[in-house]
């Protein structure tokens, strides 16, 4: 009987556990969908249904795809993102990234970029991820400020050599992607 | 509210002639006007619809995995990467980059660093931060807050037609490949500047001196 005992109530204590850790997931989730999802969605839907609406849509994508259309195109929005002193005013919180991504998507929607350049696109607009954030990153890491300081222009330059180089690769290894559409 | 608005400025028009004059140019404007909301609305309606519901699920169920698995697992890992030589380049700017972003998130998976040497610090984080849009496609939970670098495109294309998982496991696998050069570029950047100043400083106690 005590055998029996201790097995229900280890079954019972393991069971509860993960409903535990379910049920606290949920709930961080919840509010990440709430604190930072939806904020932004509320954001990113007032800018493109103005722009859309306005007419300021068209014109953008007149400017827009053309450059998003051709590896060097895509290569010229890298490196200006890449650009160092460029790359940490572009980079809080992604918002700049996501916002062109977003014009962008409509465009690809609207059919005015080939869908093959979906993916040397997703890192074009994206070289300057993190630029904003290298002292406090180094800083989580416990680096030294003598660390601080030389990694900051150390990030900063890679990026201007590595982000051309990631829409390359991008572009090489979208062959074959959205081909037959 | 926003249809609640455009059907009281379309009930106020005359039936059977539309307004000219003054006032038909001020419910024209009043018009164009509630519908740049208008569409900001309906995009807004598509997002959460088209978005919330698969992410909600997508995120409990990597945070409750995360939870269960316990990141601190991961610490030992750390440890070893640090290591010099050529074997365990993979290792600092590979395995515990993807590793620290999937069970830490952005930005708690920076923390990592402090397991390695200052000199591979810069490198490390560079890797890091650099793989926190990739995955988006498929593990959204490691960045939820900026999804839309990911999906901004992604989903314009979803609503052309197209299929996104193929793109999504593209997008993590070359960002693999990026991380690792970043990694290797950043740690060689690093090491040149860190002689430098090195260097440098020698100089200036000589001169003191």
């Amino acid at each position: 009987m005590d055998g029996l005992n201790s097995i229900l109530v280890r079954v019972g204590r393991g069971v509860g556990g993960v409903v535990g850790t379910f049920y606290q997931a949920g709930r961080d989730t919840i509010d990440t969908v709430i604190r930072n999802v939806l904020p932004f969605m509320a954001f990113i839907a007032a800018i493109i249904g103005i722009i859309n609406k306005s007419g300021i849509g068209t014109a953008l994508a007149n400017f827009i795809a053309p450059a998003a259309s051709s590896l060097l195109g895509l290569i010229a929005i890298t490196i200006f993102c890449a650009i160092p002193i460029l790359s940490p005013l572009l980079g809080p919180g992604a918002v700049i990234a996501q916002v062109v991504g977003t014009l962008l998507g409509t465009r690809f929607k609207a059919g005015d970029i080939p869908a093959q350049y979906a993916l040397p696109a997703l890192f074009a607009i994206n070289p300057q991820v993190g630029c904003d954030f290298i002292p406090v990153g180094l800083a989580l890491g416990e680096a030294e400020p003598e660390t601080v300081e030389i990694g900051v222009p150390a990030v900063l330059f890679s990026r201007l050599l590595t982000g051309p180089l990631a829409t390359i690769i991008a572009y090489f290894a979208s062959f074959g992607l959205y081909t037959s559409k | 509210m926003t249809s609640l608005l455009a059907g009281l400025l379309a009930a106020d028009a005359p039936k059977g002639q539309d307004p000219t004059g003054f006032w038909g140019a001020l419910a024209r404007a009043a018009e164009w006007f509630i519908g740049l909301f208008q569409a900001g609305g309906e995009t807004f309606l598509g997002l959460v619809t088209g978005i919330i519901p698969l992410l909600i699920v997508l995120l409990t169920v990597f945070n409750a995995v995360i939870r269960l698995i316990g990141p601190e697992k991961i610490d030992h890992l750390g440890e070893m990467a640090g290591r010099p030589g050529l074997q365990y380049y993979p290792l600092r700017y590979l395995v515990l980059p993807v590793l620290s972003v999937f069970f830490l998130t952005n930005p708690m998976a920076y923390t990592m660093g402090r397991f390695l040497p200052e000199k591979y610090k810069p490198a490390f984080y560079d890797a890091a931060v650099s793989y926190v849009h990739p995955p988006l496609g498929i593990f959204p939970h490691i960045n939820p807050g900026e999804f839309f670098v990911w999906a901004g495109i992604a989903y314009g294309l979803r609503d052309a037609g197209y299929n996104l998982s193929d793109l999504a496991i593209r997008y993590l696998l070359v960002g693999l490949v990026v991380i690792f050069i970043r990694g290797i570029a950043t740690e060689y950047i690093t090491g040149r500047m860190m002689a430098r100043q090195t260097a440098k400083d020698a100089a200036s106690t000589e001169a003191v001196a």
